[in-house]
């Protein structure tokens, strides 16, 4: 026992004292925070000014409508769809060269102008724009043809026409303001048609009658399982280093001549998961801090989720984490470097995939047999029993029956591991197929 | 030696792997306060009898009994043992690694940090004891590797090439200390090819060919057993005495020395006379002991 500690204590210092884990555990969070939260920030900039386009209105009638939806960049409020209405029974006010500011949404980033036909031909007009594109004093041209409100074909040139996001945008424009201006020659109130639109509220209840644990539960479920998935990638090979560290500084006949296989292996899968461990507590712990900040600040209410169920996604949690490591242990104890070993423990890996693929089944019928099998099944039950304890709360002797076969699992692989690993040490280090392998778990 | 009951006895062990049998019915005892050769070729199965003896896989038949007791793990923490295959951990501190192996010994504490001070200090190491392991060379390895295998003062010490990768001045104070836990009543056993060393080193010598054992005994006594009748000379000026078919079997060049193979029943005393008669100076005459290099060659060829 004492060894086995001296195991678990060397592999959980070595590694928490280096300066990767130090660094990996300051900016783990910082990357994730970047990683959601810049696309959205650089979606939203862009860099270089606004847009700047110029609108070629043949039906003489759409301009100020584009131009609205353009410079507003969002769905028109009721204010701004009677404005509009007002404004186009006025009728159209081409003679003025105008210039919608951008800046007056923080989010618009367009500046539009209005070319006037004033006689000439659209085929002139167009030279003149492509001129403007070619010196750079344009962006892009949009030409309205006469019959856009029928079925003709609105036309858009852009320099960058590789830039999707801005497409994207002119066409949803195009079509609101295509949209209000059918519904104004209809003589049907777009403010009407907006409140019409408007989605229900919905409140949903268990069978009990009372507030269902909702949303804010699976999504714990859910999230058991990303974060058994990504731990498992993250520190998996961990393990598999770990494994496979005494064979390559060949020190492992030093070990075995100083204490028994089993134990070792334990140790190894112990400490390297409380380095796993420490990790994600420091990063759950922040986040946790971080959101209770961010709810007190905002007064967003906190998502209510039953005690219990934090307990059992802790355990399910610890339970898939270490079933899916130990596979990692069993791979490292075959193979003799960490490359082999992480190309042979994918295919295992992606049975947890399958766990997230049978979670649609299990939430519609969490009382199938389907259901039952797969929470009874190690590799799936973290996800599987996690999604029906959200839904339908198995009865207790399940859950137990579940975990009892996790640890079953967690033991016999381990075991099967140190095997493995004593054996092949003693062939002298050669790299073991798996016919081979089954027969040194069978044998001596 | 007989009076003191053996360390270690082996008694009729045989291990296979498979279809390859590693080690064939090898029964030998080894005494305390002796070091005990275990010598053979490559692939003997020298490798496979030491990992029995140290616990890390036990024999398919035959019995490994340790201080009079059938071997147990328990009894892995009385032993020290330096494989062949060995090595350190890179990122460690030496200091550290050694509190490690020794915990794992049941060594730990004060007493754990006491011995790793003594023996750093005694193999001139310890001012690398807060260095780590790649920025020791080879041979300071190799030390810290030894100390591995003594720091927690076992009663059997089993050293598997300790010399490889060692410079002359390395060679001889290893060879002192392991002499030092000979005199301190510890039983060693030494596994190695290099014959001059073992032969300087070794009370007694089991040598193994094939998985099986082909010599066992006192080293002194085994090197008497195979004399050859052979003399080492240096002299000056010589009339063809040597070519006498009725006394040398066969002549040959060793370094200064001519080394006279006599023919069977002719003794030394009888050359020593004939070459005094014929007036040759004679400087140097010596019975020759054959080598345990020669031994080994020699029954390792009778095998194959």
């Amino acid at each position: 026992m004492r060894k086995f500690l001296a195991v678990v204590k060397r592999e959980y210092i070595q590694r928490v004292r280096t300066k990767f884990f130090i660094v990996a555990t300051v900016l783990g969070p910082l990357f994730l925070a970047g990683f959601t939260i810049l696309p959205a920030v650089m979606f939203g900039i862009r860099s270089g000014g606004p847009t700047r386009l110029a609108i070629l209105d043949e039906s003489g009638k759409m301009y100020e409508r584009v131009a609205k939806e353009l410079t507003s960049g969002k769905k028109p409020s009721d204010e701004d769809a009677a404005q509009t209405l007002e404004q186009t029974s006025s009728g159209n006010n081409n003679a003025k060269e105008k210039i919608d500011q951008a800046n007056k949404l923080s989010r618009t980033s367009y500046l539009v102008e209005d070319v006037p036909l004033k006689g000439r031909s659209v085929a002139d007009s167009r030279t003149d724009l492509e001129k403007r594109i070619q010196t750079h004093e344009l962006d892009g041209y949009i030409v309205l043809p006469a019959n856009l409100l029928k079925d003709g074909q609105a036309e858009f040139r852009l320099r960058n026409a590789a830039d999707v996001f801005t497409v994207s945008s002119v066409a949803a424009a195009i079509s609101r303001a295509v949209r209000g201006e059918r519904l104004a020659e209809a003589r049907i109130d777009e403010k009407l048609v907006d409140e019409a639109s408007e989605p229900i509220k919905l409140r949903t209840t268990g069978a009990g009658g009372q507030e269902s644990k909702g949303e804010a539960s699976f999504y714990l479920a859910f999230g058991a399982g990303l974060l058994i998935y990504m731990s498992v990638l993250l520190y998996g090979q961990f393990v598999l280093g770990a494994v496979i560290e005494e064979k390559e500084t060949r020190i492992a006949e030093i070990l075995f001549s100083s204490m028994r296989a089993f134990p070792l292996m334990m140790g190894k899968l112990i400490g390297v998961s409380l380095v796993a461990l420490t990790q994600l507590g420091i990063w759950g712990l922040a986040f946790l801090i971080f959101s209770v900040w961010a709810a007190v600040g905002s007064s967003i209410p906190l998502p209510q989720i039953p005690a219990m169920l934090f307990v059992y996604f802790v355990i399910y949690f610890l339970m898939g984490y270490f079933v899916y490591a130990t596979v990692y242990a069993v791979v490292g104890s075959m193979v003799t470097t960490t490359q082999e070993g992480g190309q042979m423990a994918l295919p295992v890996v992606l049975m947890l995939v399958a766990g997230f693929l049978l979670s649609r089944n299990i939430i519609r019928s969490p009382n199938s047999s389907l259901a039952f099998w797969t929470s009874m099944f190690p590799f799936f039950a973290p996800i599987t029993m996690l999604m029906r304890i959200v839904t339908e709360t198995p009865p207790l002797w399940q859950i137990l029956l579940s975990l009892g076969i996790g640890v079953a699992t967690i033991i016999g692989l381990v075991w099967v591991a140190s095997r493995i690993y004593r054996v092949g040490m003693l062939m002298y280090g050669k790299k073991a197929t798996i016919p081979e392998v089954w027969r040194w778990v069978r044998q001596s | 030696m007989e009076d003191t009951k053996p360390t270690l006895i082996l008694d009729h062990v045989s291990k296979s792997f498979g279809d390859f049998v590693a080690v064939s019915d090898l029964s030998l005892q080894v005494r305390a306060g002796r070091v005990f050769g275990l010598i053979g070729p490559n692939g003997a199965g020298k490798t496979t009898t030491i990992r029995m003896i140290v616990n890390i896989t036990a024999p398919d038949s035959g019995r490994v009994e340790l201080f009079g007791q059938t071997m147990r793990t328990a009894m892995q923490d009385r032993i020290g043992y330096l494989p062949e295959e060995r090595g350190l951990y890179k990122k460690m501190k030496i200091g550290e690694q050694l509190r490690f192996f020794a915990e794992l010994k049941d060594l730990r504490g004060a007493e754990a940090e006491k011995r790793i001070d003594i023996w750093l200090k005694k193999l001139d190491l310890f001012s690398w004891k807060e260095k780590r392991t790649k920025e020791l060379s080879k041979g300071m390895q190799q030390k810290v590797q030894f100390i591995t295998a003594v720091i927690h003062d076992p009663d059997l010490v089993i050293l598997d090439e300790p010399f490889s990768g060692l410079d002359p001045v390395n060679v001889e104070l290893i060879s002192d200390t392991i002499l030092e836990q000979k005199a301190a009543g510890k039983t060693i056993i030494l596994s190695t090819h290099q014959m001059e060393i073992a032969e300087k080193l070794c009370d007694d010598v089991c040598m193994i060919n094939r998985s099986h054992k082909v010599l066992d005994g006192k080293l002194r006594e085994i090197r008497r057993s195979f004399s050859r009748n052979a003399v080492a000379l240096q002299f000056q000026g010589e009339d063809g005495l040597l070519n006498d078919p009725t006394l040398v079997a066969s002549i040959r060049q060793h370094g200064d020395d001519t080394e006279v193979l006599l023919v069977p029943g002719a003794s030394p005393q009888e050359l020593l006379r004939r070459l005094v008669e014929a007036n040759v100076a004679v400087t140097k005459f010596e019975l020759v002991e054959p080598r345990l290099h020669d031994i080994f060659i020699e029954k390792v060829r009778e095998v194959a």
